[in-house]
Formats: structure tokens, C-alpha cells, sequence
């Protein structure tokens, strides 16, 4: 019976390498796939491309194999990555360099372009497709001028080819998350692409996985102080076969695999559970179970499938505006009041002058700036604070607006309540990038897959 | 009757896709699934968080997990970079939704 063995390397572009190397030293893992997008990061690394061509796409990757590369070779682990973010050949051309020094000959990459449509949207407009926000149905034409990125979400099927062409490792763009782990299973599997149950068999494994230690004991509400040795922090691996699912982790590490530390993932990030909507398949965990099946293993069951979606999801990064977010600590005594009355001194400052902004939010660290309306602010919890930290954040439509701001924050050092100290330095005009999902039709895009080797 | 906090019988995680934070909600013990089912509704999760969740809360049941997903529409701030919030992804969310008080019969 085909038995595949696949880790999760990488929970978000920053994560720790230290999981990923283990795993792949300590264990036979047939793939290992990494994740490095979130939401926002596709428009963060177009922004860095525009100042630097080669740049764009994430570099922690590169450091990874070099520290993986060969020994993944070796025992034929085969890597999986959406590393290339907004530059996928500058990442094929770092990764190929990289292996060409760590002496692998015949070393084959797999790539997938077409993610990136900014150049194809007029297009899609032309031809009938509207572009319209799917949260709340607003017209294309708001932030037609305004676009940054245009990415769509896509699906296994041309990471599939890559790897059919053997790929040792495959980099794509704006692949769903999950796919990087399905691709590999119905390549293994042989998996039709309209098998639904198992597809989202596939789907689930990569959920699972995709965010790296959150799937493994770290992020853990229901006992964090439970979780053995967080400083070695394993991740998790899926282990499939055509008729059962576990996840477990790599011998000799940290973390924790039990039903509760799988649950807090399971539905994490997921909307309707009946109706988990990805470009491969709808998947419902609506009855699905988890049961405990050995130390650090547990038995994932009852997932469905049902077809997969007609039109793919575009996630369009777009300029908003700029944010200035500053902190001003105070101590003891008042602290708490000192800071507000710092805060109200800031606002009649711009008022008086008529600097505009278009939203504003006062909070202070340590008190509510995280649970904001739902924390205690009883004024016996705000007695005799022994210090406070004042988080001002504003948005402005315009960059001069955001820098004739700035100025008028640090005088309160001297010139408002008694204490007051910059925390974190001086603030600046941060760029704001607002995302707008739409819905295209699959034609619309063109997925190739691509294989480079190295001499 | 007595006061408790959602967190002494549940546990959970928020996550977040542009301004919509999503939180599963689970029973730590499986006797307590019909209590949350039957105090943690839509409307006093609405009340709750005031304010900080402006659009739509839908509630998904799954019992074969013990658990319930609750999808909160607006709740972030504007989401991403738009958010002026420290915590732009709502990763305390979570968090700030077991601070719910319930009202229990005593033991």
C-alpha cells in the first residue's frame, strides 16, 4: 500500500528554519512543503520589487536549502514552495545557484507562472469580467488607479506536471497554501481530479500543515504550559494512505500532537465548515473527527468532498493611504491618565491646525490596545498603574497629511504631562495596502509549468 | 446561579482572512457542548464585543468536534494595513472572545 509521508516546513515568511531542517535529517519524509504567503505578503514583496528587480520573493527560502538541499536529494524527499511570491525566477535562479555550489548536478527545479494578472486585468475588463468586490460589491472602478498587485489563487494541478517531470523541488507563486500539500498526494496517489473525498482528504492534510507550528503545539489556548519543550518546537506531518489520514511530528523534537492541538487548527481560518471552499474542491469537515492514536499521532476522519468552485479567487492588492502609528510611555503616578490627557492634547493640537486624517484610534498598551472594548478598564484596574504605554495610530489619504502629523508628536515629550518617553523611536508615513477579492472565471487565467536544470 | 469566564469550559483560536476573523470555539469537556451551544448565541457574542465586530456574526455548529465556528463579519478594523489596531490579524481575538462572562447553575 503507498504510504506518503509529508511535513509542513514553514508557517509564514519569517518562520523558524529549525523545524524544517530536523524533520528532514531525522525523518524519511517523502515531500516537504513550505509556506511563505499570507494575505498581505504578495503586495509587501511587489512593493520590494519595484525598488529592487531582483528581490520580491522570499529569500529565507534559499537559506533553507541550503541547509536541506542535499540531503533531501539524497533520500528523495521532493520540496514544495510558494517562495517565489512576485519574482519566481529570480527564486529559480537563487535556488539553482544554490544547489550548483552544493555540487548537486541534474538538479531539477519545477515552476509555475501565471499567478500575477495585473497586466491581464484592462483585459479581463474587456471582456466582460467585472472585478467587483466580493466582501461588499463595490465597483472595480473605486481603486482601478490604485492597484498594487493582482494574484490569483490557484490549485494542484500544474504543481502536479512539475513534479510528473521530476521536479525535486517545485516554486510557485499565489498556489493556495494547501495545494503545495495536495499536489503531492495525487501525484502519489493517482488521485482523479474529481475525487472529490479525497481531495479534500488532501486539502484537510495541507490545512493541517500550512501553518507550521500552530499545527503542532505552539498557538496552543487549551494548555500552552502542557506543551514539551517549545525551544525545539517540532512541526507537523501528515501520513496518508489511499485509507487513512494521522498527523504526527518528527521523533527527537518539542511540540505536541493531541486531538485538542489539532481541533484549534482545524477550523482556524476556515468560514463554513460544510462548505470550505478551495480551487481543487469544497471541502466539508462538518463531520469530521479526531481521535487520539498513539503518542503524538492523531487520526483524522470523516471528511467530504464536493466539486470544486467554477470561478478562482483574486485577491487584488491596492494603495489606501498611509498610517502613523506612535507610543509615548508614561509612569507612575497617574500613569493612565497621563497618557490620555497626552492623547487629547495631541488631538486639539491637529485640530487647531486642521491637519486631516481619516480615522483615528487611541489605545494603550498593556491595558486594551489587543482586547480594546472588551478589556477591563474598571478604574479599579486602572489605578495605580505602574506604567502605560499611549498607542496612537492614525490613517490619512495623502503622505503630506501623515508627515505634517509626525512633527507634533514628539514635543509632547517636554511640553505635555510629566515622564513622557518615546517608546519604539520616531514614527513614519507607513504606505497602507487594502486587498480586494473578486471572483474570475478559470479561463481567464493561464497556469505553465516549468522546469530548469542545473548543470 | 454563579459567574464563570467562556474560557474555564472552552478553548479555541482566531484567524483571519482581510476584515472577517473567524474563532472556534471548543468544549473542553464534552458535557459542556449544549451549555455554549445554549448560552454562546450570535446575539450575546454580538453584545460582547460591541463595537470591535461591526458586520454580520454567523455561528457554525460542528458537534462531531465539540466545537462551533464563529465567523465575524467587520471585526478587525478594516483588516490587513487598513487596521489601525496593534493586533491587525486579530490574532487576540481568540482571546478576547473567552473573556465572555456566562451565568452557570452552581455545581
Amino acid at each position: 500500500m503507498t504510504h506518503v509521508h509529508i511535513g509542513g516546513g514553514q508557517g509564514f515568511w519569517g518562520d523558524s528554519d529549525d523545524a524544517a531542517v530536523h524533520m528532514v535529517h531525522r525523518e524519511d519524509l517523502d515531500y516537504l512543503a513550505c509556506d511563505y504567503l499570507a494575505e498581505l505578503t504578495l503586495s509587501i514583496m511587489q512593493r520590494q520589487r519595484m525598488k529592487n528587480p531582483a528581490a520580491g520573493y522570499a529569500r529565507d527560502f534559499i537559506g533553507l536549502m541550503a541547509q536541506i538541499a542535499a540531503e533531501a536529494k539524497r533520500k528523495g524527499t521532493r520540496v514544495l514552495s510558494d517562495a517565489g511570491g512576485m519574482n519566481i525566477t529570480g527564486c529559480v535562479d537563487a535556488l539553482a545557484a544554490t544547489a550548483g555550489r552544493l555540487g548537486l548536478h541534474g538538479y531539477c527545479i519545477g515552476y509555475v507562472l501565471g499567478d500575477d494578472v495585473l497586466a491581464a486585468l484592462p483585459g479581463m475588463q474587456a471582456d466582460g469580467i467585472d472585478l467587483a468586490n466580493l466582501d461588499d460589491g463595490r465597483d472595480f472602478g473605486d481603486i482601478a488607479d490604485k492597484v498594487v498587485n493582482a494574484n490569483v489563487y490557484y490549485g494542484h494541478e500544474p504543481i502536479v506536471t512539475c513534479l510528473e517531470q521530476g521536479a525535486d523541488v517545485v516554486v510557485t507563486g499565489r498556489a493556495t497554501d494547501s495545494a503545495l500539500f495536495l499536489a503531492p498526494l495525487v501525484h502519489s496517489f493517482g488521485w482523479a481530479p474529481d475525487d472529490w473525498d479525497n481531495l479534500a482528504r488532501g486539502i484537510m492534510a495541507g490545512h493541517l500543515l500550512e501553518c507550521g507550528g500552530q499545527g503542532a503545539g505552539g498557538n496552543f489556548d487549551y494548555d500552552w504550559r502542557a506543551v514539551p519543550d517549545m525551544a525545539n518546537l517540532g512541526f507537523p506531518i501528515a501520513e496518508l494512505t489511499e485509507s487513512s489520514f494521522h498527523i504526527t511530528k518528527a521523533r527527537d523534537c518539542g511540540g505536541l500532537i493531541s486531538v485538542q492541538s489539532v481541533k484549534e487548527q482545524f477550523l482556524y481560518e476556515v468560514h463554513d465548515p460544510a462548505a470550505y471552499i478551495t480551487p481543487d474542491v469544497t471541502v466539508d469537515i462538518s463531520q469530521a473527527t479526531l481521535t487520539q492514536a498513539g503518542d503524538n499521532r492523531v487520526e483524522v476522519g470523516g471528511i467530504k468532498g464536493k466539486p470544486r468552485p467554477d470561478r478562482l479567487k483574486l485577491n487584488i492588492g491596492y494603495h489606501a493611504g498611509y498610517r502613523v502609528v506612535t507610543y509615548l510611555s508614561f509612569a507612575w503616578p497617574d500613569a493612565y491618565e497621563k497618557a490620555q490627557a497626552a492623547a487629547e492634547i495631541l488631538l486639539q493640537k491637529l485640530a487647531k491646525k486642521g491637519l486631516k486624517y481619516r480615522d483615528c484610534l487611541i489605545s494603550y498598551v498593556g491595558l486594551n490596545a489587543l482586547h480594546l472594548g472588551v478589556a477591563d478598564m474598571s478604574p479599579e484596574r486602572l489605578r495605580d498603574q505602574n506604567e502605560v504605554i499611549l498607542r496612537l495610530a492614525l490613517l490619512t489619504d495623502e503622505k503630506a497629511e501623515a508627515e505634517k502629523i509626525i512633527p507634533e508628536i514628539a514635543p509632547l515629550q517636554l511640553n505635555g504631562p510629566p515622564g513622557a518617553s518615546f517608546f519604539g523611536g520616531r514614527a513614519k508615513a507607513q504606505e497602507v495596502i487594502g486587498l480586494w477579492p473578486t471572483l474570475i472565471p478559470r479561463g481567464a487565467v493561464q497556469l505553465t509549468p516549468h522546469l530548469q536544470k542545473v548543470d | 446561579m454563579r459567574q464563570i469566564r467562556l474560557h474555564d469550559i472552552a478553548h479555541g483560536r482566531s484567524g483571519d482572512k482581510g476584515d472577517t476573523s473567524n474563532v472556534c470555539v471548543y468544549a473542553r469537556r464534552p458535557e459542556d457542548y449544549e451549555l455554549i451551544r445554549r448560552l454562546v448565541t450570535v446575539e450575546r457574542v454580538k453584545a460582547h464585543f460591541g463595537d470591535m465586530v461591526r458586520g454580520d456574526i454567523v455561528r457554525y455548529e460542528v458537534p462531531s468536534l465539540g466545537g462551533f465556528n464563529f465567523v465575524m463579519h467587520h471585526a478587525l478594523g478594516g483588516g490587513a494595513t487598513h487596521s489601525l489596531r496593534l493586533d491587525t490579524l486579530g490574532k487576540s481575538m481568540g482571546s478576547a472572545f473567552m473573556r465572555m462572562v456566562l451565568e452557570v447553575e452552581d455545581d
